[in-house]
């Protein structure tokens, strides 16, 4: 073959006649397309790479030994990876009770959240109520308060009921950023499982509450884990409203620990890193273990 | 299942069960729990903040001094209240153009079918799932001055000479932090307009594309219209979660340097906890609360929400 007719064949797919033919369009419609999904996918792999570099650089930092962390050039994988920062974080007994902290606080706002919820939305759904408009807009309103504008009345009212630096206080004050959230879910997912199920166990003489136990609420399960999976993050996600109510160090959660490992100017930054990897490994798990009924139980979120 | 339920009938529980059926009863122990927490955290916290702004609240013992409308006027005169507000105004106008920017765009990138999709989207609720305490550490770790891995980066890669003071620098540290959050909160724009993308009719497209329509064409006069709902909703709640924003603010930069980041939040903060004004902070809670609801009341007057799910 010689070199003209290779440079034309590999140009034929562009029109050269008329000059009032914007290049794009001069293409052809299979070469469009291949174009096209190359950009697609050089964006797509941006996109990936701007989500998991980050993630990747706190696990490097986290297995880099602490000598080798302030070379420059840096080195992109670690040369003597080793888990020495994570056993560090790990022997600090702090840590581990902040840990624990974190997960009791999250477990209570979990089984508080997803128990008045899942009432709640049941009560909503089904039962014929006066003003349920005005719900919605309250539970919806409730939604959009963010924890800092929460955080400082509540410590000043958490003070006079003597719950400041308390476990129960904690809950409770974390309930109130995932309660309206999880509650309009509830709400909604009980509006998408038919009634008629309800009606004819109704029918063959069961009472109203056993066909919400036995009926309803077997049905409603992927919504349930849903909320609970959302309070959880909710919950191990928060900062503000434990840094204001919870003053004493024993009774911090976890990422408020985080704090600890920076001393004045001198921040152990493998031993945060690795102390920041085993904070995300729970929100990791439940997604990852979970991901089928997180689906259905959010694709009826509607809002959210 | 119905011989099921018949069979498993017990004389006593089924007349406690015929006891909590009662219309009444069962709306009483199906909605009190909520109402009642709903109640104690979310409506109590705001009126005790109304209520405290009228006193003087000691930080160490349970005195009220009744000081009438002073704190409310203290916050409404001292500049660095509104200078605090300005600054929250303009992280949450920046933070909230990119999240739609970026959110929109990606939503649209990973709508379309292709290979891997369900483990790119998978990956791209990553960040979302990352404690902001956690990623404002990581972020601080990531621009740091001397070790930092993105100012190694540039400075090998020639493109600096001088490490670049990202969190720690008078001028850079808003925009710093504004796109540190925006590596989160994006995610939130990408879930809820995929949401909506993909309730949108493929019909409509086929119309379009049968009538000639360009690509252009079918994006401005099929998708934006379909995604105008959402765009307004994101634009609301994350406008205001954002004018609001504490905990990235104070691990980046606490408030610095020289108060360059210091929002309204971060405001009140410091003058409920580094000078025990209690009082005065319950009184800027007030104030923001005020913000809030005429936010809220623009989201139910434009676009009632309740109504785009039924409310029956």
């Amino acid at each position: 073959m010689n070199p003209i007719t290779a440079v034309m064949n590999w140009i034929k797919p562009i029109r050269f006649d008329g000059d009032n033919i914007p290049l794009w369009n001069r293409l052809e419609y299979s070469l469009r397309d291949k174009l096209l999904n190359g950009m697609i996918t050089v964006l797509l792999v941006l996109i990936m790479l701007a989500i998991l570099l980050p993630l990747y650089w706190m696990l490097s930092t986290a297995l880099t030994p602490r000598a080798e962390l302030f070379d420059f050039p840096v080195p992109l994988f670690p040369d003597n990876p080793t888990l020495d920062h994570f056993w560090k974080v790990i022997a600090n007994s702090n840590f581990l009770v902040w840990y624990m902290n974190s997960l009791v606080v999250a477990i209570g706002v979990v089984l508080l959240t997803v128990f008045s919820a899942t009432l709640g939305g049941y009560g909503l759904a089904r039962l014929e109520l006066p003003y349920k408009k005005t719900y919605a807009r309250t539970i919806l309103f409730g939604y959009m308060f963010p924890p800092i504008l929460l955080a400082i009345p509540m410590f000043i009212f958490w003070r006079q009921l003597n719950i400041v630096n308390s476990h129960v206080g904690l809950i409770l004050a974390e309930t109130a950023i995932s309660l309206p959230f999880s509650l309009w879910l509830m709400w909604q997912n009980f509006q998408r499982v038919p009634n008629s199920l309800e009606e004819s166990a109704l029918m063959a003489g069961a009472t109203r509450f056993r066909a919400f136990v036995d009926i309803a609420l077997p049905i409603a399960k992927p919504g349930m884990v849903a909320v609970g999976v959302f309070s959880f993050a909710v919950s191990w996600n928060q900062f503000t409203i434990p840094q204001v109510l919870m003053i004493d160090a024993n009774h911090w959660v976890v990422v408020q620990g985080l704090f600890s490992f920076s001393k004045q100017h001198s921040i152990l930054w493998g031993q945060l890193m690795a102390a920041c990897f085993i904070v995300i490994i729970p929100p990791f798990l439940f997604v990852f273990f979970l991901q089928k009924y997180l689906l259905q139980g959010f694709r009826t979120g509607g809002v959210k | 299942m119905l011989e099921r339920l018949r069979a498993r009938k017990a004389p006593a529980q089924d007349s406690l069960y015929e006891f909590l059926s009662i219309k009444w009863i069962l709306a009483g122990i199906t909605l009190l729990p909520a109402a009642i927490l709903f109640t104690f955290v979310n409506v109590l916290p705001i009126l005790w903040a109304i209520y405290a702004g009228f006193f003087n609240v000691s930080p160490f013992s349970r005195e009220w001094t009744w000081v009438g409308l002073e704190n409310y006027f203290e916050v409404i005169g001292n500049p660095e209240f509104w200078m605090a507000m300005w600054r929250s105004l303009l992280f949450a106008a920046g933070s909230v153009t990119l999240q739609l920017i970026f959110g929109i765009g990606i939503a649209l990138i990973i709508n379309r079918t292709f290979r891997f999709a369900t483990l790119v989207r998978s990956v791209i609720i990553l960040p979302y799932l990352i404690p902001t305490a956690v990623l404002a550490f990581l972020a601080k770790w990531m621009g740091d001055p001397q070790s930092g891995i993105l100012n190694q980066i540039l400075l090998q890669t020639d493109l600096i000479t001088e490490p670049i003071r990202w969190f720690s620098s008078f001028d850079l540290a808003m925009i710093s932090v504004v796109l540190t959050g925006s590596w989160k909160f994006t995610l939130f724009v990408v879930i809820m307009v995929l949401a909506r993308l993909q309730g949108i009719p493929e019909g409509l497209y086929e119309a379009a594309t049968t009538m000639g329509a360009t690509s252009y064409e079918k994006f401005r006069d099929i998708t934006l219209p379909n995604l105008k709902g959402v765009i307004f909703i994101v634009l609301l709640l994350r406008g205001v979660w954002m004018f609001n924003k504490f905990d990235l603010i104070f691990v980046l930069t606490g408030g610095g340097p020289l108060g360059s980041t210091t929002t309204t939040s971060i405001h009140a903060y410091d003058v409920a906890f580094t000078t025990l004004q209690l009082g005065r902070a319950a009184a800027i809670s007030t104030l923001l609360f005020i913000v809030l609801a005429t936010s809220a009341l623009l989201y139910f007057r434009v676009l009632e929400p309740s109504q785009e799910v039924d409310v029956e």
